[in-house]
């Protein structure tokens, strides 16, 4: 490999994070007080950038037409069937009206002791949310907008102020 | 969870890919094919550049994604998603690439009918019927110059220098993906760069601007 620059190891692994954007700003500083006054070392960046550049030229391939629904249907494969078609008709034609009772029931029930465990509580997480990271994952996601303007919220002293810059009437009709 | 997990968790949420991901992990209707069809190309992309071969790379595609949708009960989102799916690429390209250097064999590439690139015929062929035909056959050319250039670098460097280049990842990403520290990224990278430099040099000034004289020349 050549080296045209009298540069070591560290230098030129300097020089590409330097090129790539990646140097912290005082060893960035020194290496361009050097590029300014080592026309050898200049040339070398000039040849590293130019090279970097052409990469540019390599085609990008994308995937075929048939790539996403090839990978959905084995992902289909995997997938827990929610709903098998049943072939012939109800054996018995009562158990249907049973079986739905049945499952509003259980729905509610569970419903009920999901909403007591997860559902977010004023003034504190639920216990779940404080052991579960999947759960506190999820609350996170649902609380995203609010975490992401609390700064803001904190600088408002009440929630009507913030309504009524809200309403269309509260600086006049400009249209 | 400690107070450093909140922050990298609150911190991974805020990237939409890291949201869907949830999506996907909870089962949400929907949210795997969108997932599929925000990646597909990216990681089709770095897998050609990895392994040099399109269907090898729509094979490798599909099974990180097929990874990705067994894997997803136990996903936490402490990074950002691309990372994590870029960490399963990384892993199941360097497998494939391991097991092909066991196993030679000789890979025709769609693009190359022969070991030196297409035959004449081809050539000729492709500039009968291209508006453009010998700006064509320079693109072709150069493209398979860079394409040997890469190729010629071994994985970690070809690794770090798609996802940098083609992925526009910094080096803590590249590092996160790789298993390395940010410093042991910088190396591999600056040696991939001056081999790129060293294989490509008759090349790279080709656009008219003259090659600049070093001081010791």
């Amino acid at each position: 490999m050549s080296k045209q620059a009298n540069l070591n190891n560290d230098e030129w692994a300097d020089l590409t994070a330097y090129l790539d954007g990646e140097l912290d700003s005082n060893s960035a500083r020194s290496l361009e007080a050097r590029l300014n006054r080592d026309p050898a070392v200049r040339a070398e960046a000039l040849a590293l950038q130019k090279t970097w550049e052409m990469l540019d030229y390599l085609p990008q391939p994308g995937p075929s037409t048939t790539f996403t629904s090839r990978t959905l249907e084995r992902i289909s494969v995997l997938r827990p069937a929610a709903v098998r078609p049943r072939e012939s008709g109800l054996r018995y034609p009562w158990s249907f009206g049973i079986g739905w009772a049945a499952a509003v029931l259980l729905a509610g029930s569970v419903g009920f002791t999901g909403v007591a465990l997860l559902a977010p509580r004023p003034g504190g997480h639920s216990h779940l949310a404080q052991t579960d990271p999947a759960v506190l994952e999820r609350q996170l996601v649902q609380d995203l907008r609010v975490i992401e303007n609390k700064r803001l919220y904190e600088q408002v002293e009440s929630i009507e102020f913030l309504k009524e810059l809200a309403d269309e009437d509260f600086f006049g009709d400009d249209g | 969870m400690g107070a450093i997990g909140e922050t990298s968790t609150q911190l991974a949420i805020r990237d939409p890919d890291t949201r869907l991901m949830i999506g996907v992990r909870d089962d949400e209707p929907g949210a795997f094919e969108e997932l599929v069809a925000r990646y597909q190309g990216r990681l089709v992309g770095v897998m050609h550049h990895l392994v040099g071969n399109a269907e090898e790379a729509e094979d490798l595609a599909q099974e990180v994604f097929l990874r990705v949708y067994r894997a997803r009960k136990k996903y936490r989102a402490r990074a950002k998603f691309s990372t994590w799916l870029f960490t399963i690429a990384n892993n199941l390209a360097l497998n494939a690439l391991r097991a092909r250097q066991r196993k030679p064999a000789v890979r025709f590439d769609t693009r190359d009918s022969g070991p030196l690139g297409a035959r004449p015929a081809e050539q000729l062929l492709a500039a009968s019927s291209g508006s453009q035909p010998i700006r064509r056959i320079q693109q072709n050319e150069l493209s398979d110059v860079i394409r040997r250039a890469l190729d010629a670098l071994n994985e970690r460097q070809r690794l770090a220098v798609v996802l940098n280049k083609f992925e526009d990842m910094n080096y803590a990403e590249i590092a996160e993906v790789m298993g390395l520290t940010v410093k042991g990224v910088k190396s591999p990278l600056c040696r991939a760069r001056m081999n790129l430099r060293d294989a490509l040099k008759d090349y790279v000034f080709m656009d008219g601007r003259p090659i600049p004289k070093a001081a010791d020349e």
